[in-house]
């Protein structure tokens, strides 16, 4: 211990005592599995059946594209970031235009108007569930007390509303990360350009669209792209909203989208094998879109400038 | 046009307040909802058509109910609702606060190491740590789920802890670098002159400049931990590791019925992200985007 001092200089230890833990953390419980799921893809490891997995090369993944429920969760997942998207994109840049407005208490409104974000999806779930309920929801007392109902609804009914639901509660739930980001795309952009806009005659609305929009093009981009994975990935949201089964049961299949599936395929029917595949997917699909985005996104930037 | 100034902008703030109503309807009236509704009284709550929005008779009932009593769970094997309650509650604790502690702990080490130090491999090792933040880990649960098994760690706090420090560290090592780096160096490096070693100008240095990077990592840290779902749904089994966010899971199978039941136990869950997204919201947000926006 004492060479082993002298060998090693006192900076050299310090690097030596700080990094250690954390490498051999990621190295363990993040790299290392992510190999092995990789290897479990490629044989048809099954909890469910007593037999060694047996290799099977890319079966797994042949067998998905060649599956029919693969493809309709797929969809549905596409479906969810189509129509989260715009609407969180709206949300976000409505509310960020009026945040970054002069005005007294601007700091409290927008305190407030993030917290959404701040709590857990879980608990989302279940708030605008328990406002959606058919029987005793807010939503139908506030709608039935002004009329705007002739008799109570039930919102999660319809297989289409599920879904719906489940894009607004998405949008409730992550809008106020594009708000930041949008309002700190807004602040960063100078006054005199609208002052040169306003000298124009350049209407309010040719303002936001020439000036504002294309200036923002790289802050869209940016919240698109965090967005489309977190959109993509959907869980915590639907468990609580529309999924069931939180008692061992059957999922409900109409909000079952890719995160659903395959926490089924793996934790439920214990189809390792497959699951593992199909986790490998997810990542290239999340991957290739991401890139895909924000190559559009900065190219149309860059035309627009 | 023939408005005065004064009356424009009188104008202008109104159409401002209006929009900032409707944002703020639309921000807050589920949580305001399911609030009320954990201090109604069952009678008033499923009134039809409701139309209070305040219970005339605010009671604590519910809150009492779910830690004190409740029936069992459907086969009346599992344990009683107060015990799940309690138990959820502290080990929301126990691992919110211990990954923030520890991942607060090792980031500043490193993120000193990384802002101020040369050293054979530090951009590969800084690789290997950031890849992590845009990869989904997903791929590395299944198999980890299967590791934690060996390793006896699954349906326990300390493997729990592990996963959220390793999962937390990317984002705190980025965050303590960059705080590190934005302190001047010149104040370290005459403590080098001085002969201070690594450690002493962490502890005494670094710490109490960086207090404020370290607040929000911790922030972060606890924040994130206290709000995931997916994680303990794979590797918690029973009410020795079970989170509250997995308890709010199971109320949902149980009370099929007892909306204000489940709104006190849904108040109880986010009650803390509640508070801290009141109180710090700055350090939060700061370090929430920072993760996202390099």
């Amino acid at each position: 211990m004492k060479t082993a001092n002298r060998l090693l200089s006192s900076d050299s230890r310090y690097v030596i005592v700080v990094l250690t833990p954390i490498v051999l953390l990621i190295a363990l419980f993040i790299y290392y599995p992510a190999v092995e799921t990789f290897n479990t893809s490629l044989t048809n490891r099954n909890l469910r059946i007593r037999r060694p997995p047996k290799a099977i090369g890319l079966d797994n993944y042949v067998k998905l594209v060649n599956d029919d429920e693969f493809w309709e969760v797929t969809g549905r997942s596409f479906k969810v970031v189509l129509i989260t998207l715009p609407l969180e994109m709206a949300v976000a840049f409505g509310v960020a235009m009026l945040l970054n407005q002069r005005f007294p208490g601007r700091g409290a409104v927008r305190t407030l108007a993030i917290l959404p974000w701040m709590l857990p999806g879980v608990v989302n779930g279940f708030l605008w569930g328990w406002l959606l309920n058919g029987e005793y929801g807010a939503l139908n007392g506030f709608l039935y007390q002004f009329g705007l109902i002739g008799e109570y609804q039930y919102w999660l009914r319809e297989p289409d509303h599920q879904l719906f639901w489940v894009c607004v509660v998405q949008t409730w739930t992550r809008y106020a990360f594009p708000t930041i980001i949008l309002l700190a795309g807004l602040q960063s952009i100078p006054d005199d350009l609208f002052d040169a806009g306003k000298v124009d005659g350049a209407s309010a609305w040719h303002r936001v669209r020439y000036i504002t929009f294309p200036l923002l093009l790289p802050s869209f981009g940016i919240a698109l792209v965090v967005e489309f994975i977190a959109a993509f990935q959907i869980f915590d949201v639907v468990w609580t909203l529309t999924a069931g089964g939180s008692a061992g049961g059957a999922m409900n299949p109409f909000t079952k989208t890719l995160m659903l599936y395959n926490y089924e395929l793996v934790f439920r029917d214990l189809r390792i094998g497959l699951g593992a595949a199909l986790s490998y997917i997810i990542l290239a699909m999340s991957l290739a879109v991401g890139v895909i985005f924000v190559m559009r996104v900065y190219n149309q930037g860059v035309q627009e400038q | 046009m023939n408005l005065s100034l004064r009356a424009q902008e009188r104008l202008r703030l109104g159409f401002i307040y209006v929009l900032c109503a409707i944002v703020m309807i639309w921000a807050l009236a589920p949580i305001y909802w399911v609030a009320v509704s954990s201090i109604s009284t069952r009678r008033e709550l499923y009134a039809q058509p409701y139309k209070i929005w305040f219970p005339s008779e605010p009671t604590f009932e519910s809150y009492h109910t779910i830690f004190t009593q409740g029936a069992k769970f459907r086969d009346g094997t599992f344990s009683p609702t107060a015990h799940l309650m309690s138990a959820g509650l502290r080990n929301s604790l126990v691992i919110s606060v211990a990954s923030a502690a520890v991942v607060t702990l090792l980031a500043t080490g490193a993120g000193y190491a990384f802002a101020r130090m040369e050293f054979r491999g530090k951009n590969a090792i800084f690789l290997l740590i950031m890849l992590m933040l845009p990869l989904p880990i997903w791929v590395s649960l299944i198999a980890l789920f299967f590791i934690m098994s060996r390793l006896e760690l699954v349906d326990s706090l300390l493997g729990l802890v592990l996963i959220f420090v390793t999962l937390l560290l990317p984002l705190a090592v980025w965050m303590m670098t960059t705080f590190v780096r934005d302190i001047p160096a010149e104040i370290q490096d005459a403590a080098r002159v001085d002969g201070a070693d690594r450690w002493r100008i962490l502890y005494s240095i670094v710490l109490p400049l960086a207090r404020p990077g370290l607040v929000a990592v911790f922030l972060v840290a606890m924040l994130t931990t206290w709000n995931n779902f997916l994680i303990p749904l794979i590797f918690s089994r029973t009410d020795d590791s079970q989170p509250l966010t997995i308890v709010l899971t199971l109320f949902i199978g149980q009370y099929e019925v007892a909306w204000e039941d489940m709104s006190a136990a849904a108040v109880v869950t986010m009650l803390p992200p509640f508070l801290m997204a009141l109180f710090f919201q700055r350090y939060l947000v700061r370090g929430l985007t920072m993760g996202a926006v390099k």
